[in-house]
């Protein structure tokens, strides 16, 4: 039965998955070209002094791009269950409803994952043949956060809609919002590391409010 | 008999408009039953209590002795339901929809429902959103036949379908019914199909039921009376007598008492010439409850 | 499951609102007091202040004289020296001591460093620049260094690989001068946008000092010999034009010390407490006297050094309180971390 539901995501979900794989591949191939580049008109000690000095990770253009492929991955995969209210069909099947919107949830979030690793692998691959282990470590730390408000920022979406009203929607849009904001503090390279470990358990319990939704659904709330 | 739907002193309201308060009706296995009543009396809110997807604001009703809303996912496995439109999952075709809901329903009935599909002129890899109404309306017939319920909760089926379908559909859906001694609670807002389709009905105005029986029952019992009449006239509160009317001299009012006794209540109000005709569902859920 | 949800949801919105609500009120209603601009003056022994009143400048002392523009001039020499050189005004003598400008402008330093100099995520690569090529201009190396457990390690960048030959004789000479690694603490200043290098001034494992430089390639590193009781914690490497002196130094009881050079002696200057990682500091120095300004959260203060021994000439502190209210923050002014905190 679950590997069903992962069948109906995967439909829903599979031209954006494929999209959101090249947009991921695409920009951190984009970036690591313009850093190569960089590196064989000005050397790579230029590459590695303006790190050191001047808080360059050279792959600020990516900073966003997880939270977009996260938002979107949750609208494609969560409208349709809205639309003309199907949500009731999943909620009809003979399993726990929590159980089939906490494996709907945990499919996104690996499928987003694997939107992701790809591009943190390519990061990764050309940054350590150019530069020490502290200075590839940094820029992947750096982008740490990102990433997990990528997955934030999925788990959110699916919330707000999963959510049957709209005004309640309005609200937990901006609740969403707020706190997608505590993952882009104005700060310097590697500044999240110490509150990565709770950020992260945080963000992985996210997927607990898609439940209030659920209630709140199959009690009936409308507009 | 076996009660198989059962629901008891239901109370709901939306905000503080009051929909219906302590609202009683069982359904009996193997009964189809129909759900009568004017928009906004309260069709749709019990379809969606007794899915699963209303809280009511009290009271409590049972599907095959489950209390809904604590229902094991099992039963669910047991009842078949059709939402509102038709409505299945609109990204798939029809045969990765089979495909999906095969795999929830051990006793899946694949044949039943590539026969219906067999007879649509839909593609195998058109999308369900891609469909007519009515095609919509096979594709997800065909799925409840395939998953064979014991238990049917139909939401206005007849919504968006032309006469083609409508009968297509209440023909393949009684036969089924009736062959499987399958239950079946239903609403629809075209009343003509309820008559081919449904055993009982349970006919609803605003805030309370009006009347539950079997519909033989009530168009034996159900008569329309009307009488020639001066200018000016209003017949008198009588107890039996539904919804009076006088149009160009002609008065109509209905009711389910015996012929001879709604007769001698007519006369006393001086009306001697009156005709009795029996009517169709239709026209015995307008004379319950009224044209406005 | 829902019960739970439904805490994580109020957690959610409680965090929220406990950092929102006091933002938008500080950010409306919160004022902060500034201190006036404040220097010690050697000339009359006071402490020299510019103040605003309505948008008037007031050129005064604490002890309430108002002084013209001009006269401001004279009361700090060092400071406004090249407005009295322009002007013709400039003095032969200063507090009885014969000086021409060049020598004063050699002596004049500041420096500032704040918390978030000290609390801030650290790549932990450093570039060693050579200290004495024989050339004016300094350059950058081609490599840098890190300090592991074991030793320090150069990696030269354009090939990202360790120069194992420079590694090894750099190690070998820290160890021969008592080093134990790995480090707890270095400063430099790796830029050559300045007048000449000091290197490294580092803590090793077991707190104690050392000077670290390169002359002619070749290491050198030198141990600084910390008075008895003191356990140094944080370093600010100088390269300041005078020359006079190598690093300050805080230590674990908030004392704050100068390196002399070149003759490595450590002092312990009359700042009674200073703590780089709440306290920003700012440093005015001239030939005479320093002016340090430690700022917190509730107050500036101010203290006048002598310049020779670095002895307390004097003392002020502005009360700047701060009407804004506690409330969940994820950055601070006092580090460059994000990570909740109530401040």
């Amino acid at each position: 039965m679950i590997r069903a539901i992962f069948y109906k995501e995967w439909i829903k979900i599979r031209w954006y998955w494929l999209l959101a794989l090249v947009a991921s591949i695409g920009f951190s191939g984009f970036a690591m070209l313009r850093l190569a580049r960089a590196v064989s008109l000005k050397g790579a000690d230029h590459i590695w002094q303006v790190m050191i000095d001047r808080d360059a990770i050279f792959i600020d253009l990516l900073q966003y791009l997880p939270l977009f492929l996260g938002l979107g991955l949750a609208v494609v995969q969560f409208v349709p269950e809205m639309q003309r209210k199907s949500f009731k069909l999943t909620l009809h099947l003979p399993i726990k409803a929590t159980t089939a919107v906490s494996v709907m949830l945990a499919y996104g979030a690996v499928m987003l994952l694997t939107t992701f690793i790809p591009a943190i692998l390519i990061k990764f691959c050309y940054l350590q043949s150019v530069l020490a282990p502290e200075l590839w470590q940094h820029i992947l730390y750096t982008a740490a956060p990102w990433y997990m408000a990528g997955l934030a920022a999925y788990f959110f979406t699916a919330w707000v809609a999963l959510e049957p009203t709209w005004g309640r929607r309005v609200l937990d849009g901006v609740i969403a919002l707020l706190f997608i904001r505590i993952y882009f503090q104005p700060a310097k390279p590697e500044a999240y590391n110490d509150f990565m470990p709770l950020l992260t358990v945080v963000t992985l319990m996210l997927p607990l409010l898609s439940m209030l939704s659920l209630t709140r659904f199959r009690d009936g709330r409308q507009d | 008999m076996e009660n198989v739907i059962e629901c008891r002193n239901l109370t709901h309201y939306y905000g503080k408009r009051l929909i219906y308060k302590d609202l009683n009706f069982n359904v009996p296995r193997g009964r189809i039953l129909g759900l009568l009543g004017k928009n906004g009396t309260g069709k749709t809110t019990t379809i969606n209590i007794l899915s699963g997807f209303l809280q009511p604001r009290s009271g409590e009703c049972f599907i095959l002795g489950e209390k809904i809303g604590q229902m094991n996912p099992e039963t669910r496995r047991r009842i078949g339901l059709l939402i509102e439109g038709h409505v299945q999952y609109q990204f798939m075709n029809i045969e990765q929809i089979e495909k999906f809901y095969s795999a929830f329903y051990p006793n899946w009935k694949r044949e039943a429902y590539y026969e219906l599909m067999s007879r649509l002129q839909v593609a195998p890899h058109q999308r369900i959103n891609r469909m007519s109404c009515g095609q919509r309306s096979q594709v997800a017939l065909g799925l409840i036949l395939a998953q064979d319920p014991e238990v049917l909760v139909l939401d206005d089926f007849s919504l968006g379908l032309d006469p083609g379908y409508r009968r297509l559909f209440v023909d393949y859906l009684r036969e089924y019914a009736k062959s499987e001694d399958k239950t079946v609670f239903l609403t629809s807002h075209i009343i003509q199909d309820m008559e081919r389709l449904v055993d009982d009905c349970i006919i609803m105005d605003y805030g309370r039921i009006l009347v539950q029986m079997p519909v033989d029952k009530l168009l034996n019992d159900m008569h329309r009376y009307t009488a020639t009449v001066a200018d000016g006239f209003s017949l008198g509160e009588a107890e039996g007598l539904y919804n009076p009317s006088v149009v160009r001299n002609t008065l109509e009012v209905f009711s389910m008492r015996p012929q001879e006794e709604v007769r001698a209540v007519l006369a006393q109000q001086g009306l001697l010439e009156v005709a009795a005709e029996k009517v169709n569902l239709e026209d015995a859920f307008i004379g319950l409850t009224g044209k406005y | 499951m829902l019960r739970i949800s439904k805490i994580f949801f109020w957690a959610i919105v409680a965090v929220l609102l406990a950092w929102q609500l006091p933002w938008l009120y500080n950010f409306f209603f919160a004022k902060s007091t500034k201190s006036p601009f404040t220097l010690y003056s050697s000339v009359i022994g006071d402490f020299a202040v510019i103040d605003f009143d309505e948008k008037d400048i007031i050129y005064t002392d604490l002890a309430g004289n108002i002084y013209t523009e001009d006269e401001f001039d004279t009361v700090l020499p060092t400071f406004y020296c090249r407005q009295l050189m322009a002007d013709g005004r400039f003095p032969d003598t200063i507090c009885g001591v014969k000086v021409n400008p060049h020598q004063v402008q050699v002596e004049n330093f500041h420096a500032r460093y704040s918390p978030s100099d000290i609390n801030k995520p650290k790549i932990g690569l450093y570039a060693l620049l050579e200290s004495m090529s024989g050339r004016v201009d300094l350059q950058m190396p081609d490599d840098v260094f890190r300090i592991t457990n074991e030793g320090i390690e150069f990696i030269d960048m354009e090939s990202n690989t360790i120069n194992e030959q420079k590694s090894q004789r750099f190690t070998e000479m820290m160890l021969r001068k008592g080093f134990k690694f790995p480090a707890t603490t270095l400063s430099g200043n790796p830029t050559d946008r300045k007048e000449y290098d000091e290197g490294y001034v580092i803590l090793d494992a077991e707190h104690k000092l050392f000077h670290l430089k390169m002359t002619k390639g070749r290491p050198y590193c030198r141990a600084i010999e910390l008075p008895e009781g003191m356990t140094a914690k944080h370093l600010f490497i100088t390269e300041f034009s005078s020359r006079r002196m190598l690093a300050l130094i805080s230590d674990t009881e908030n004392g704050l010390w100068v390196v002399k050079r070149p003759t490595y002696e450590v002092v312990k200057t009359g700042v009674p407490s200073y703590n780089p990682e709440t306290e920003s500091i700012i440093i005015m120095g001239n030939m005479f006297d320093w002016t340090v300004g430690i700022s917190d959260r509730e107050s500036d203060r101010y203290y006048a050094l002598d310049a020779n021994d670095f002895s307390l000439l004097k003392s002020h502190t502005y009360d700047t309180p701060d009407s804004s209210i506690v409330g969940l923050t994820f950055t601070s002014y006092n580090d460059e971390f994000v990570r909740p905190r109530f401040e």
